[in-house]
């Protein structure tokens, strides 16, 4: 959730598909008091910097040919959660529900060794056909070692130094790294000749993980079209469980919304996360715990749905739900917008595409779509400190 | 890809000379924490040891719970009267018993000793003291700009702590600071004299600062001084603490961690013969680690 920002944004210049990137620095309030009181001091510190976000935000329509939002959405590839706001719902229409319960199911794997993943078996049925969608589980990337396994084949490590060291395999230091080299990744395209089965490169990374540094981490892995069968063949040598999705919806009622053409992105954003958070926007004088206010000018709806879907999803299924809340606001009257707010796993050592991801206090990477009847919408890509530029 | 390469071996170089002991331990120390599956991060290398054994189990539970890998019991020494002892460590398996699980981590917290010495005279610190043995790190904390002058030059320490419960009576200058920095020796400021009083902040703040001004954020480490389970902070918390000290941001997450981490290598390395050669008090081996021809690490 972003907090309150009261600085404007460069704007940079408008075109059909409109396209603005904002750097902010964020000055909290709480820190200028504490600098006017370090005024007699005749050193302070610099505490108008703060670590820095970066949105991008555009403006385009489904009916623009040159409208980049299937691919935007395809490049976020490991997602953890899809939340919904509805206007003038009160509870979830039938197709919708069902596109929300039909999201893939994912399997997570206790102490999988990732040499596993290097398998001929594993390798011939579900990394060569198809995509596999796979992340470490519970590894932080700023302490442990993270995996990742995308869908174009390529295996990304993110080791800390010792472990680095250990594995003897070619990677190269984090873009992150600030005065001491601490973490370094290890990308591995595995659709490479290089990395073909009984080749040199891929005979020396299975050693490495085998017997140098015996990486074991727990896993999640999806695969896309196949499901389950292409990854029964690892999956039954280790401790395994299919998840699906959690899906969970609640009636917002009294709903005050604000102006969502002309609201500005940071401002629209933190409504959002309100809402989503069921934080009260009223900022009364005797409530202490949020100073939130809604954007003027403002509307208020009687009623409203929030949903939201959470494990390892896959890009295609959200594309899925973006077009049936397409064709559902085309049909419903009353509705006459729409909020899809897709989030990516803090965690995970890639963000978009194959851009490295990094967490320095908080690890967000999200992008929120707002849709109009109009086929119009706007599209908001967030990234924290440590994370390269949204596509 | 020719310009990384370079910046990286630039880089590489740069931590040979600000480091030049630290790195040839760097495959010990990898052995030593090779059984625990995750590297430790996290550190706090400063809570204040007391005597009360459920106290000091609740401290060292509170900051596993937090996620602190490795945490430091600080006897603090201050030689007043003419024969002092130095005291001996406790052995941690007496004071604790089973050490608890780092939060989200399958391995426990690493629990070491430290010996702070607080100077107010030249004679106060003996250097290679073998009552300084039993201790896994060495901090000093020097009370006049001369004592400030030698601790950083000259004394085989591994931390300088900062006061902060008084205003500093002297100025950081640059050329003692930068000396401390090619040596690898570190600064320390606590913070947890700054929750207690807010005339405390205030100093804590000030002298932090002052400090930050002199050694431009490297080499500076975050702890708590905690006394008590309520006064440890959590990681992130103190990585924020620090923009209030005027670490950037980056700095300030090092702060709490690689910073930390070089600091137990250089304390690893002060014990042994320039990095290369230890002893063992068993059987009367001395064990030579000939490795240093294949640490071609960097």
């Amino acid at each position: 959730m972003l907090h309150h920002v009261p600085n404007s944004l460069p704007v940079h210049c408008v075109t059909t598909a409109t396209r603005l990137a904002a750097v902010t620095s964020r000055p909290n309030e709480d820190q200028k008091r504490i600098r006017k009181k370090l005024n007699p001091v005749k050193m302070c510190a610099d505490l108008s910097r703060t670590p820095r976000n970066l949105l991008v935000c555009e403006r385009s329509s489904f009916l623009d040919e040159k409208n980049r939002l299937s691919f935007q959405v395809e490049q976020l590839r490991f997602n953890y959660k899809v939340s919904l706001l509805l206007p003038e719902c009160g509870s979830a229409p039938s197709h919708l529900e069902s596109t929300l319960n039909s999201f893939s199911r994912f399997y997570l794997v206790k102490k999988l060794p990732i040499y596993e993943l290097l398998d001929k078996d594993f390798l011939q049925n579900a990394v060569y056909q198809g995509s596999v969608y796979g992340l470490s589980f519970g590894t932080r990337i700023d302490e442990d070692n993270c995996v990742a396994l995308m869908p174009n084949g390529r295996l990304v490590l993110s080791l800390d130094k010792d472990s680095y060291e250990m594995l003897g395999f070619e990677g190269r230091p984090s873009r992150f790294n600030h005065r001491t080299c601490s973490r370094f990744v290890v990308p591995v395209d595995l659709k490479e000749r290089s990395m073909a089965p009984g080749s040199p490169g891929y005979r020396r990374l299975l050693r490495a993980l085998s017997s140098h540094l015996k990486l074991q981490t727990d896993f999640l892995i999806s695969h896309h079209p196949g499901g389950g069968a292409s990854l029964k063949a690892l999956l039954s040598r280790y401790d395994w469980s299919e998840r699906r999705p959690e899906v969970c919806s609640r009636r917002l009622s009294d709903l005050v919304c604000p102006d969502l053409r002309s609201c500005d992105p940071h401002s629209l954003l933190e409504w959002l996360g309100a809402a989503d958070a069921d934080v009260s926007c009223e900022n009364s004088s005797s409530s202490f715990l949020s100073t939130l206010t809604c954007p003027e000018p403002t509307t208020t709806l009687a009623a409203a749905l929030s949903a939201s879907v959470s494990g390892l999803l896959l890009p295609q299924d959200v594309q899925r739900l973006v077009e049936q809340l397409r064709c559902h606001l085309q049909q419903e009257q009353t509705a006459s917008w729409a909020s899809v707010t897709v989030h990516g796993f803090a965690d995970g050592p890639v963000s978009w595409g194959d851009e490295e991801h990094g967490v320095l206090t908080g690890g967000e990477n999200f992008y929120n779509l707002l849709m109009f009847q109009d086929h119009t919408y706007r599209l908001h890509l967030a990234t924290g400190p440590q994370d390269g530029c949204p596509p | 890809m020719h310009l990384q390469s370079l910046q990286s071996t630039k880089k590489q170089e740069k931590e040979k000379k600000i480091l030049p002991l630290t790195t040839r331990v760097s495959t010990r120390f990898v052995w030593l924490v090779a059984n625990c599956n995750s590297m430790a991060v996290f550190m706090d290398l400063n809570v204040l040891f007391c005597a009360d054994r459920n106290r000091m189990k609740s401290l060292i539970e509170t900051a596993a719970h937090l996620g602190f890998s490795t945490v430091a019991i600080n006897y603090v020494f201050e030689p007043k009267a003419k024969k002092q002892e130095v005291p001996s460590p406790m052995p941690i398996t007496e004071l604790i018993g089973k050490l608890p699980m780092v939060q989200g981590h399958s391995c426990p917290i690493r629990v070491l000793n430290r010996l702070t010495v607080v100077m107010s005279e030249a004679s106060h610190f003996r250097p290679n003291a073998s009552e300084y043995r039993p201790f896994d790190l060495l901090a000093v904390q020097p009370t006049t700009e001369k004592l400030f002058h030698a601790a950083c030059m000259l004394c085989d320490v591994d931390i300088i702590c900062i006061l902060v419960t008084e205003r500093l009576p002297f100025f950081f200058k640059r050329a003692p600071i930068n000396g401390s920095i090619d040596r690898g020796v570190v600064f320390e400021v606590s913070y947890a004299s700054a929750l207690r009083d807010i005339t405390m902040r205030r100093y804590t703040i000030t002298n932090a600062v002052c400090l930050m001004e002199s050694c431009k954020g490297k080499n500076v480490i975050l702890s708590s001084a905690a006394e008590k389970a309520l006064e440890l902070r959590g990681p992130y918390d103190i990585v924020n603490l620090g923009l209030l000290f005027g670490l950037s941001d980056t700095d300030s997450k090092e702060a709490v961690t690689s910073t930390c981490r070089a600091v137990l290598l250089h304390a690893e390395a002060r014990k042994t013969a320039s990095g290369i050669v230890y002893t063992m008090k068993s059987q009367q081996e001395v064990l030579r680690d000939t490795a240093d021809s294949k640490l071609n690490l960097y």
